[in-house]
């Protein structure tokens, strides 16, 4: 077999970054946002985008700055051996937990609206065996899936939303301010963490090939997916409206349930396809970064080999979750706001830190 | 080595040929039972339904097999339940096949069971089971739907589901029937602003000889007809309010509401309107919609407006006093001045009838007033549904005239009888 860098291009990580946040689209993520802010939820992704800016640019600052190292190596040189262990092990536990939580929401999405009768066990083992599978294989691999798939994801999510807003009514989107402005605002800064998975990410630059194409990358991807969640969450508003929009748990599902063309019903055996390939890449990649800082923390050279068996915990943690299904979406809710405060403080901290010990200057000078 | 590794992807094979098999959600086309479409009516007891199930057969009427199946096209069964969904192997007891809800079109539910103050909880089952989908169209039937089931034969097309199909889509696009999703129905039940309007049916003839002059002006069952057909009927709707049935438009209201609501669409209608130059004719026309209604509000007086504008294209297809319409304008200003004013009357009586009946309209007009709040809390205080009876609404309307028919000169009839 001929030997590879196991590294990943710009195209590649643009791919990874747009196939796990963007993914959120299409589960409860919309019906979280629905719930609190009604018909105004289009307004979450801009506005925590914009705020999201901030962190964004002290990480990508602080990263270019010690290009040598990666994320995990600054935290540590930042915060020394002690306090930068615990904050990996606070990563890796709050990684742990978006695992458990979102493969369960997953696994409860596949069950309830496709596979009615099959055991949650096996659409559970299943999906968790193909992403551990594509996770053992390492982030090239899962780089080049996911470029080569994105364009056909992204073109049949494009055409579902497009299809979403035909049938959609515009009138939907008013009052337009949905509980209030500041209501909207609140809500939205307290659910950073949309885009909290960016964080996660930045943990492969050691994998990417050239450090400028992490930067570059990340801010193209993080464009994209703003407009991408906004124009999703809106589409879902105009077709249902925001009393029957807070209701549904999985608005993506219920819509392509919906649309149809012309003679063509059923249209949703042509979207799930799509969806689900997007889902395997989506934990595919959380195992692999999971793995990472399981591997960091407890000083695994090879932590590949970690990741099923990791896997498999998680896979009966997710079990335990799944019995109680209608607690996901709350947890979800609750993740939501405790990965806020990391991904704003960690990088504000780390730049604050580097700015503290004067290794600017070095650098510059 | 080698021996090894094939042995190892054989396994592998072996294996995955067994997961393949053991699709839990696997079943075959022949042996599954689709209804297309369900009844429900009250049952005796005030926690069940009589549920009604027409099962199409998939093989009457397939051009494969030459349409050769001696099976009858449908089956029907009734049966007292407790919900839609368990309701599905109570019904195996019957029928041979397993029960599905994929091919669902219609849910029709008779007009007794409608009112019902319970009835919502009954449609909430709709959204529970996967396979419903939210674009079945919600029917409400004179009599109970088990007996309208029964009576319906369609003639020409004996294939259930392209029976529904065809009849409620050929109602919508004629204006006669609304279209009633039940996306649509949870949206405005949800919503509690506006009336949410259902297809309206029956295969019961009303003895009442009093059939109007305009002959639009009737709902399902009023229609007289004779003739070798089928019984059912579909014309007007039944009107929603808060999820539960208020009462009944005719078809002609039911034009008039979608004249008035953007939201809906007809894009054949074709009525007659009186002839302002002989009363005792009506002048044939096409009816077409070509832009928005123009709707503006003044929430913020003390007696709250509405003003609508309606722009129509009316396309003149006969008259039968012989005016010569296409050549003199005068005549033609009279036509349309007369025509505004009868199409001006007839939605002054059916908003009237909204406000003083139904205490809520089914125009659509919540959506514009939302427009005009900044806030959800500040539009729920406004309350629009409480808000509306109150209302001045003032009625314009802007007639244009599109093309004259095919022969647009007549002969003067006193010319020819000379």
């Amino acid at each position: 077999m001929e030997q590879t860098s196991g590294k990943i291009g710009i195209r590649e990580y643009i791919a990874i970054v747009l196939l796990t946040i963007g993914t959120k689209l299409a589960d409860d993520l919309p019906a979280i946002l629905y719930s609190s802010l009604y018909n105004a939820a289009w307004m979450t992704p801009i506005i925590s985008g914009v705020i999201s800016i901030l962190p964004l640019y002290l990480l990508l600052k602080t990263m270019m700055y010690y290009k040598e190292k990666s994320l995990l190596e600054i935290i540590v040189h930042l915060f020394g051996n002690y306090i930068g262990f615990v904050i990996i092990f606070i990563l890796w536990i709050v990684g742990t937990a978006a695992i458990v939580i979102d493969s369960a929401i997953y696994t409860d999405i596949i069950g309830t609206m496709y596979f009615t009768r099959t055991p949650t066990i096996v659409i559970y083992a299943i999906l968790i065996g193909v992403c551990v599978y594509a996770a053992k294989h390492g982030l090239e691999q899962i780089g080049s899936v996911a470029k080569a798939v994105l364009p056909y994801i992204k073109a049949s999510l494009f055409f579902a939303l497009i299809l979403t807003m035909i049938e959609g009514n515009f009138a939907f989107l008013f009052p337009v301010l949905g509980p209030g402005g500041w209501e909207v605002i609140k809500e939205s800064s307290i659910r950073l963490s949309i885009y909290g998975d960016i964080l996660y990410l930045s943990l492969l630059t050691p994998y990417i090939r050239k450090t400028k194409d992490f930067t570059k990358g990340t801010w193209i991807a993080f464009v994209i997916l703003i407009v991408e969640l906004t124009i999703a969450i809106l589409a879902y508003v105009l077709l249902f409206d925001y009393n029957t929009a807070h209701l549904l748990n999985y608005p993506y599902h219920e819509v392509i349930r919906y649309i149809s063309i012309g003679f063509l019903a059923n249209m949703e055996t042509l979207f799930f396809p799509f969806w689900l390939i997007a889902t395997f890449i989506r934990f595919a990649v959380y195992l692999y970064i999971n793995g990472l800082l399981f591997g960091r923390l407890f000083r695994i050279k090879d932590f590949e080999h970690m990741i099923p068996s990791l896997a498999t915990l998680f896979l009966f943690l997710g079990l335990i979750l799944e019995n109680e299904s209608i607690a996901l979406s709350e947890l979800r809710d609750h993740l939501l706001f405790v990965v806020t405060p990391i991904f704003f403080g960690l990088p504000c901290m780390l730049w604050i830190l580097a700015k503290f010990k004067g290794d600017y200057k070095n650098e510059k000078t | 080595m080698k021996k090894h590794k094939l042995v190892y992807k054989i396994s592998c094979l072996f294996i995955l040929t067994l997961i393949l098999s053991g699709c839990w959600n696997q079943s075959q086309i022949e042996e599954r039972a689709y209804v297309i479409a369900i009844g429900l009516d009250n049952a005796k007891d005030e926690n069940q339904i009589k549920l009604t199930y027409l099962i199409a057969n998939p093989e009457y009427g397939s051009q494969i097999q030459g349409g050769g199946t001696k099976e009858p096209p449908h089956e029907i069964i009734s049966f007292v339940t407790d919900d839609l969904t368990t309701s599905r192997n109570a019904a195996n007891v019957v029928i041979s096949k397993e029960i599905t809800y994929d091919l669902l079109t219609v849910l029709t539910v008779s007009q007794e069971f409608a009112k019902d103050k319970d009835f919502i909880r009954w449609m909430y089952d709709t959204t529970k089971d996967p396979e419903i989908r939210r674009d079945v169209h919600l029917v409400v039937t004179k009599e109970n739907a088990s007996e309208f089931f029964k009576k319906n034969e369609p003639k020409l097309e004996t294939r259930p589901h392209k029976y529904f199909d065809m009849i409620l889509d050929r109602g919508v696009e004629t204006g006669m029937l609304p279209s009633s999703e039940l996306i649509e129905y949870f949206r405005i039940t949800e919503a509690d602003a506006d009336l949410f309007l259902a297809m309206y049916g029956t295969t019961k003839q009303n003895d009442d000889e009093n059939q109007k002059r305009d002959n639009d002006n009737f709902t399902a069952g009023e229609f007289r007809y004779s003739g070798q057909t089928n019984t059912t009927n579909f014309a007007g709707s039944a009107v929603f309010k808060e999820g539960i049935m208020i009462g009944k438009l005719t078809a002609d209201e039911t034009r008039t509401t979608i004249m008035l609501n953007d939201e809906l669409n007809a894009t054949d209608v074709l009525t007659t309107y009186t002839d302002p130059f002989n009363e005792n004719y009506r002048v044939a026309t096409r009816v077409n919609k070509t832009k928005r209604n123009k709707v503006e509000m003044d929430l913020t007086a003390r007696t709250p407006t509405i003003d609508v504008t309606i722009p129509i294209e009316i396309e003149v297809l006969s008259a039968h006093s012989m005016v010569d319409y296409e050549k003199d304008i005068s005549k033609r200003k009279k036509l349309k001045k007369s025509i505004e004013k009868e199409i001006r009357t007839k939605i002054e009586n059916l908003v009237r009838k909204t406000q003083e009946e139904f205490k809520a309209e089914p125009f659509g007009w919540s959506l514009v007033a939302r427009k005009k709040f900044l806030t959800i809390p500040a539009y729920e205080e406004f309350d629009w549904m409480k808000s509306y009876p109150d209302m001045k609404v003032n009625i314009k309307i802007n007639v244009t005239f599109g093309q004259f028919g095919r022969q647009s000169e007549l002969p003067n009839e006193k010319e020819i009888r000379d």
